[in-house]
């Protein structure tokens, strides 16, 4: 059942087909690795084997390879990596591109390029790596112990940064003294991976007469290679021009620098030859980045009314070998976002990143948010079957209604707008129209997951205030061809979220051009404004779409201005609609866009002051945050005898502000509920005691298929934001956040006699099947 | 060493060696990018085509098994311009966002629909063959269902 | 990750497979269906020198399924053994368990030959044919041998077959009145975790025969004998299919592994094992 957003005569709020497909569909798009160019060579990566050692030294002379470059070559040829975000008091704030420890089973130590992949790989078998292991921190329990060994011996800890958000504790265990009942749970989200389809992947290009290097990536954030790559390198920004085409998915994983995209560019500065590298599965598996791995030892407290007094959480982060660009941030979006959609008197965190020889966790679709909604959720839900009330209704009692909104959090969110308890109660409608099942001796249950997503990671002031170093805003150019036709160039680019239809459509419906003759330029540094976070933190739509919004609303005054000297009418009079400029009430005249445009380019008939041309660039730096909301549920049924959960039914009714193509925002909460289902039943990046990966194929890391997930069905709220021109508020990790908490919550209404011990995701049937054996 | 084989109805020829794959000759040797290569270990099946008439798995075959053979890619499928049912059905149905697994599942539905499969058994059977990251499934099975009658009155 | 180097080959006839691989020995690999092997190259877990091709062998794709026996070439493609008539009027279970085995776009290559030498414990095929007690035949330059399917699996991955044997053809000779099979995976054509493989044979309601073989629960596909001999002579009653649950989970040798410690597997033995004989007994 899918709310229609019903918005006449408008391409905002249309359902209309995705421009992109046709390329796509006929096998017409290019992907990184479907770029060969004229006596392009291949690389193949070095790797540790091992968990944690020091790198003694590379023998290469037995590899017959064009070009190998060995851990000390790199780091003679390279500067350190910025964090980008870095939080105060973190003990590690840059990294090496190659260091002289490796810290992580798959951690790039060099690169051998030869002929073809496979002759590449021949040579690299060939590299002797001379490692001396070190004792291994398999997880943070190993790595907090009493006498660990440490990572880096100077720091005196495992721990590269700790910090307490919202309330301090003493005010919180105050609150939590005084409450009617305390539900208190150790919460754990497992480490999981991105896995985008298409796997990461570069060609670097170094052009020695014109001095230009050109590196094509498989990346969501073009302009953010390139000032990392400037650094990295020691080159000038203006050398470098990064290009991202069609991609894979990203989902976080992709929104950086990476070694690799150095190392096949030093490899082709030094060979002259482009150079070609493509991660394969494995690869992906092991060495890119990861997601999750949180430990939580949360309380929520209650009065006696079931109101919701206070909510702590103690948080253990592992971010695996060292900080990633974004280092503890989902630690810290984990905790501000800890309070959700209800009031509480006091809400405080503690959270420590440690440090562990595995792959560094980073971005990944719901950016902490989601283990916060797993937290809080499952404690609403057990203190709802301890106090024996309705989920539902304890939910509805402690949610801040509309009218409390604009609300500050006790974590310092300023919620900006929305109703979050009508979401609730329609998915809860929603639920209740259920189809009749069989009995088949399954356990049934439903479950249900509230939330509030932070989106758009702007304004610039928050991000600086945060120590996030990347750009706010973002910027948009939107021009009127000569002849009518539109273009617009973004800061941001896209890997399937359907930029190329749903920015022309912001800019069509406020220019008056078919949607046909509207051309996106995003994801090549070299034709579009800088734009230094890309496509991450939900904020395509939210900051770059409210950039081509206002471009837009300026390029259409101008272009009023222009028709206004022509129809010798005034610009208030007039109409911009289907390709023309129409005098209001006389609407016989009338002149083509095409011609308003061709004169403007001529310098003719310009208003006074107007220069010459129909183009305008503007920036959108959001003066807030926009909040989207939802309301999750899923209906399960489990097997009691083998633990298998199948997800019956999952309906989600969500606020986005303006849903610009409501089927490609129903697109994004499937996909992300999809990724939430993965985690919530299958997936999980698994290590041994020593530290050793277990999932190196997709074989052992399972994603869900189409058996595993059901038809999603999507119910739309509309609550413009009111800090982005249009009203858009972001939409792409949603999906994700809310998922592993509503079924999580669905199995433990299943199963009530192990409902306190649902703590940890993935439910798989084993789990399921050991706790329900504690219980007989 | 040559292999031969007629791709999308035209007779080719292009060097591999014995360990090519044949996703990466049909790819880079050929040219048809449109195949596309996830795991290279069958369990992704983005590269999915049909190797006379049957849909396969290139990532799990030699370039030199397929000798002889008739490969059909995604790029066979639109004529003249126009899209196959079932790539109209995935546009109309939003059923791809990336695009990435897209061909190796069109070719799957293809392939399956001609050796006589049912539509029920093509969404239970085959379409948990495919791994999408982006669109949760159910746009997908709309599509295939959608695109269904026309495959039939095709054949 | 690409494969390492290798010759390949791709003999017309028997006698020159056999001559390969008597050449060859340990160094080459032969390569059917290859939804096994290519994966194993892909990720250089296999580096053979020589991989012997079969495909274009003739004479290994034979298919005869009738008079209460079956017999299929070492080439017959999964896919084919799922879509034949007479398979689902006579071995129905093994109709089931072939399309619990990976999807039809595998199934369109992978074959008899190669999933009965591949010997992966958890694959279902290898657990139907020890319950039927079919024979696989090997040939080598030295002759042909007969070997109980039993005989054959000897461990995870590993069998009887001699690296200069090629395994030609599978022989069942046993239809039981009624088969079915059952299997709890993590995902739909994963393979099993375990999988539970019954045939019966009803005389008057009581159980003349009984054939019962499981698959991801031991080392090598294990024929249930304990179970089978609880069921001799019993009616096919609630009871009588517990204890046959019962000690199929006593007869496994599970392992820990990702997906659940070894006595999850035992007692799904135990679940499937009732199930698969209860869906007999309707």
């Amino acid at each position: 059942m899918t709310e229609q957003l019903a918005r006449p005569r408008s391409l905002v709020g249309a359902r209309v087909r995705r421009r992109e497909d046709r390329r796509l569909l006929t096998g017409a798009g290019t992907f990184v690795d479907d770029l060969s160019l004229p006596g392009m060579l291949h690389a193949a990566v070095l790797r540790s084997p091992l968990p944690h050692a020091r790198i003694a030294g590379a023998d290469a002379s037995r590899a017959e390879a064009p070009l190998v470059l060995t851990p000390a070559d790199v780091a003679r040829s390279t500067r350190e990596v910025r964090c980008i975000w870095v939080l105060p008091g973190q003990r590690q704030t840059t990294y090496p591109v190659v260091a002289d420890v490796a810290r992580y089973v798959g951690e790039p130590l060099g690169l051998v390029v030869a002929e073809t992949r496979a002759a590449a790989e021949d040579a690299a078998e060939l590299v002797e790596l001379d490692l001396d292991p070190l004792p291994a921190l398999a997880d943070p329990d190993q790595a907090l112990a009493e006498g660990a060994p440490l990572l880096h011996a100077d720091w005196g800890t495992n721990v590269v940064v700790e910090m307490e958000i919202g309330d301090p504790a003493d005010a919180v265990e105050d609150v939590i003294a005084g409450a009617a009942h305390v539900v208190e749970r150790r919460l754990r989200i497992q480490r999981v991976t991105h896995c985008p389809i298409e796997p990461r992947g570069a060609v670097a290009h170094w052009e020695a007469a014109t001095g230009t290097l050109t590196l094509w990536s498989s990346t969501q954030s073009p302009h953010h290679l390139r000032e990392m790559l400037a650094e990295v390198l020691t080159l000038p920004a203006e050398s470098i021009r990064v290009i991202a085409r069609d991609v894979g998915g990203g989902f976080g994983q992709k929104e950086h620098l990476y070694p690799e995209e150095v190392l096949v560019s030093l490899a082709t500065m030094r060979l002259g030859a482009p150079v070609k590298w493509i991660e394969d599965r494995s690869e992906s598996l092991l060495s890119a980045v990861q997601g999750r791995d949180h430990l939580h030892d949360a309380r929520l407290a209650l009065d006696a009314d079931g109101r919701f007094l206070a909510l702590h959480s103690r948080i253990v982060s592992n971010v695996g070998a060292r900080p990633s660009n974004v280092g503890a941030g989902p630690a810290l979006v984990s905790s501000g976002m800890l309070p959700g959609p209800y009031a509480f008197e006091a809400v405080g965190t503690t959270f420590r990143a440690v440090l562990t020889n595995r792959p560094p966790t980073g971005a990944y679709r719901g950016f902490g948010m989601q283990q916060a909604a797993w937290v809080r959720e499952r404690l609403v839900d057990e203190a709802a079957r301890e106090l024996g009330v309705d989920p539902v209704e304890l939910r509805l009692r402690n949610m801040l209604r509309p009218e409390q909104l604009p609300y500050l959090t006790r974590t310092s969110q300023q919620y900006d707008s929305g109703d979050y308890p009508r979401a609730l109660e329609r998915t809860a409608e929603l639920m209740r129209a259920a189809p009749p099942r069989p009995d088949d001796g399954r356990r049934r249950g439903v479950g249900f997951a509230s939330y509030v997503e932070f989106t758009g990671l702007g304004p610039t002031a928050a991000n600086q205030a945060v120590g996030f170093h990347l750009s706010g805003y973002d910027t948009a150019v939107v021009r009127v061809e000569t002849d009518g036709t539109l273009t617009i160039a973004t800061g941001t680019s896209a890997q399937g979220q359907g930029h190329e239809t749903t920015f022309a459509q912001l800019a069509a419906d406020r220019l008056g051009v078919p949607l046909e003759r509207v051309r996106v330029l995003a994801g090549d540094t070299a034709t579009t404004p800088f734009g230094s976070a890309g496509a991450i933190a939900s904020r395509s739509m939210t900051v770059a779409g409210g950039a081509i919004v206002r471009a837009s609303e300026r390029l259409r005054d101008k272009v009023l201005r222009v028709a206004a000297n022509l129809l010798e009418a005034s610009a208030a009079d007039l109409v911009l609609a289907d390709g023309e400029v129409r005098v209001r009430g006389a609407e016989w005249r009338s002149v083509p866009l095409a011609d308003v445009a061709s004169r403007a380019w001529l310098g003719w008939d310009l208003a006074d002051g107007d220069s010459p041309g129909l183009e305008e660039r503007d920036v959108h730096d959001p003066a807030g945050i926009s909040y989207s909301y939802a309301t999750h549920a899923a209906a399960v049924a489990v097997d009691p005898e083998t633990g298998e959960v199948e997800v019956e039914r999952y309906a989600v009714v969500h606020d986005c502000g303006t849903a610009v193509n409501p089927t490609v925002v129903e697109g994004q909460i499937e996909g992300g509920v999809a990724q939430g289902l993965g985690i919530a039943l299958l997936e999980e990046s698994a290590f041994d005691a020593d530290g050793m990966p277990l999932c190196a194929t997709l074989m052992d890391y399972l994603l869900p298929t189409s058996d595993t997930v059901p038809d999603i069905e999507v119910a739309h709220q509309e609550s413009p934001s009111p800090f982005v021109p249009g009203g858009m508020k972001g939409v792409g990790e949603g999906g994700t956040i809310g998922a592993p908490a509503a079924i999580g919550n669905a199995v433990a209404a299943a199963l009530p006699e192990i409902a306190e011990h649902i703590t940890e995701t993935p439910l798989s049937p084993a789990r399921i099947w050991a706790l329900l054996r504690e219980t007989r | 060493m040559k292999v031969r084989l007629r791709l999308n109805g035209v007779d080719r020829e292009g060097d591999a060696e014995p360990r090519t794959l044949l996703s990466d000759f049909v790819r880079h040797e050929l040219g048809a990018t449109g195949t596309h290569v996830g795991c290279e270990h069958g369990v992704c099946g983005a590269c999915t085509v049909l190797l006379d008439g049957e849909a396969v798995r290139s990532c799990l075959m030699l370039a030199a098994q397929a000798a002889g053979a008739e490969v059909t890619t995604v790029e066979s499928l639109s004529r003249e311009g126009a899209l196959h049912p079932l790539q109209e059905a995935f546009a109309e149905q939003h059923a791809l966002q990336c695009g990435f697994c897209t061909p190796g599942i069109l070719m799957a539905v293809v392939g399956e629909h001609r050796a006589g499969r049912s539509l029920d058994e093509v969404v239970a059977d085959v379409l948990p063959g495919h791994l999408c990251r982006c669109t949760g499934y159910g746009r997908i099975r709309a599509a295939v269902r959608a695109a269904w009658p026309e495959l039939e009155a095709r054949a | 990750m690409k494969p390492v180097a290798f010759a390949y080959r791709a003999p017309e006839t028997l006698e020159e497979t056999l001559a390969l691989l008597e050449q060859h020995g340990d160094e080459a690999t032969v390569l059917a269906g290859g939804q096994s092997l290519v994966p194993l190259l892909n990720l250089r877990i296999a580096r053979p020198r020589v991989v012997v091709d079969v495909n274009r062998v003739a004479g290994l794709g034979g298919f005869e399924a009738g008079g209460g026996a079956l017999r299929l070439g070492a080439l017959v493609r999964t896919a084919a053994v799922e879509r034949d008539p007479g398979v689902a009027a006579g071995w129905p279970g093994l109709r089931e368990a072939i399309r619990h085995s990976g999807h039809p776009q595998i199934r369109n290559r992978s074959t008899v030959g190669g999933s009965v030498a591949h010997a992966d414990p958890a694959s279902e095929l290898p657990a139907v044919l020890v319950a039927l007690e079919a024979t696989v035949t090997l040939r080598s330059t030295a002759g042909a041998r007969e070997l109980a399917a039993a005989d054959f699996f000897v461990g995870p991955f590993t069998t009887a077959r001699r690296p200069d044997e090629l395994v030609t053809e599978v022989r069942v000779g046993a239809r039981p009145g009624a088969s079915a099979f059952r299997e709890v995976a993590r995902r739909h054509g994963d393979f099993a975790l375990v999988g539970v493989y019954a045939g019966v044979d009803l005389d008057d309601g009581s159980v003349g025969a009984a054939r019962i073989a499981l698959c991801g629960a031991s080392p090598v596909p294990l024929r249930a004998v304990d179970a089978e001999h609880a069921l001799a002579g019993r009616p096919l009653d609630e009871r009588a299919i517990d204890d046959a649950a019962e000690a199929a989970a006593a007869a496994v040798d599970p392992w820990d592994d990702l997906n659940g410690p070894a006595e999850y597997r035992r007692d799904l033995a135990r679940v499937l094992t009732r199930r698969t004989l209860s869906a007999l007994a309707v």
